[in-house]
């Protein structure tokens, strides 16, 4: 029983070992790259939720960017920049350019600046982060 | 260049107009694309009709960094083979991508500029392409900056040929896989997403091989004495689509928007 145990504990170990390889490698695939740039400027690790109003949503190449106006945990009001993928790649995830518009009621996750400035990517070719716009989720995609 | 233009367009009209696959993909999809089934050769050469996208998604599709096989994700993109120029050259550049990845001043001539990304840069993006077949020229139409090249299939190389952005490409088929051969190149583009460098006597291979209905596999091989001490090579996948090729093309007043009111605030320290 007792050896039944350990070996029952390695093959655990060796699973554990095998998924967070895995986890491990999809984690550096994900941060490698995207479409323009790399993510040196943002800290992957991180994950902040903003609850906010859309100041303003700028569908251009070549990345989509909105602009969200969301208080800190202090109270104090703070302009946030927050780029998503290219246009083409978020239509091809169900995005439009009418997704959302200023003054939307927004709720959206973000990996923050290193900097600590109020700036955020939450879309790149291979994720989207959970974005709800006035109660409504648009379509997000797995890291 | 106004009779290529000319060609050109036309080859674009008539595949879109005739060509019963393309049709297949835009009116059913890629489940009625799947359920058409067309063999991977067509008229005894390798039919490579219908849009590929750069599959970034699925575990064949994972992004390159660098041409290395060895290194294909550039953890280590300083050990490439370089010779002594190139590794000069190297020092100096400030990639947005892979182990070395900067966002502070960035030299990458795409981000900055919106350079043409050259050949085979132009495969590491992660966007469409699709081919045009006519007799004597096989057009490559990219998604990303809507770029176009033409390959020669009737005539080699110039002894001299003029340096460009995408070389001169002659193309023949051997079996199943399509073969591209270019030179001719300047060198101010990168070869890769890290900022390894290449010299005018860059020698590029790439290989089209469909590995079954929905994949296009892509070989490419560099050869550059002047920059590297061994040939080197590496492959992607890629994936038939049935989204439409859209616009990325890389203006520079939208970079340089993008610039200021994104990247330049992610820099260490803040610049605004």
């Amino acid at each position: 029983m007792l050896k039944r145990g350990i070996v029952g504990r390695r093959i655990v170990k060796r699973i554990l070992l095998v998924v967070l390889a895995a986890v491990g490698s999809l984690a550096m695939f994900a941060g490698s790259v995207m479409a323009h740039h790399g993510v040196a400027g943002y800290d992957m690790t991180k994950t902040v939720t903003l609850h906010g109003t859309v100041a303003k949503f700028d569908w251009s190449n070549p990345h989509v960017v909105v602009y969200v106006d969301a208080k800190n945990e202090g109270g104090e009001m703070q302009h946030w920049t927050i780029e998503f993928a290219a246009p083409v790649h978020m239509v091809r995830a169900g995005w439009s350019k009418n997704s959302m518009k200023a003054g939307d009621d927004i709720i959206i996750e973000t990996h923050p600046s290193r900097n600590g400035a109020p700036v955020g990517i939450t879309s790149t070719i291979t994720f989207i982060l959970k974005t709800v716009v006035n109660g409504q989720a648009l379509p997000g995609r797995s890291e | 260049m106004r009779i290529h233009l000319a060609v050109l367009i036309a080859a674009i009209a008539a595949a879109l107009a005739c060509s019963p696959h393309l049709q297949a993909q835009s009116s059913l999809g890629s489940a009625g694309a799947k359920a058409q089934q067309p063999g991977l050769m067509s008229g005894g050469i390798p039919d490579l009709s219908g849009i590929w996208d750069a599959d970034f998604h699925g575990p064949e599709g994972l992004r390159l960094n660098t041409w290395d096989s060895s290194d294909p994700f550039a953890k280590h993109p300083e050990q490439a083979p370089m010779t002594p120029w190139a590794a000069q050259k190297f020092k100096d550049v400030r990639p947005p991508f892979g182990a070395l990845q900067t966002f502070d001043n960035t030299n990458d001539p795409v981000q900055r500029f919106c350079d043409p990304p050259g050949v085979p840069r132009i495969y590491m993006y992660p966007w469409e392409l699709t081919f045009i077949p006519t007799p004597k020229i096989v057009y490559i139409l990219y998604e990303y900056t809507k770029v176009w090249r033409a390959i020669y299939m009737d005539r080699d190389h110039p002894k001299d040929p003029e340096s460009s952005w995408m070389g001169d490409s002659v193309g023949k088929y051997e079996g199943d896989t399509f073969v591209i051969d270019t030179i001719g190149f300047n060198d101010k583009t990168w070869l890769d997403q890290t900022g390894h460098p290449h010299s005018d006597a860059l020698h590029v291979i790439e290989r089209f091989r469909r590995l079954d209905h929905d994949r296009l596999e892509l070989s490419v091989t560099i050869d550059d004495p002047k920059a590297y001490t061994k040939i080197f090579s590496n492959t992607k996948v890629f994936r038939l689509t049935s989204a439409p090729m859209g616009e990325t093309l890389c203006a520079y007043s939208e970079m340089k928007e993008f610039q200021e009111k994104v990247v330049d605030k992610t820099q260490t320290p803040p610049s605004k």
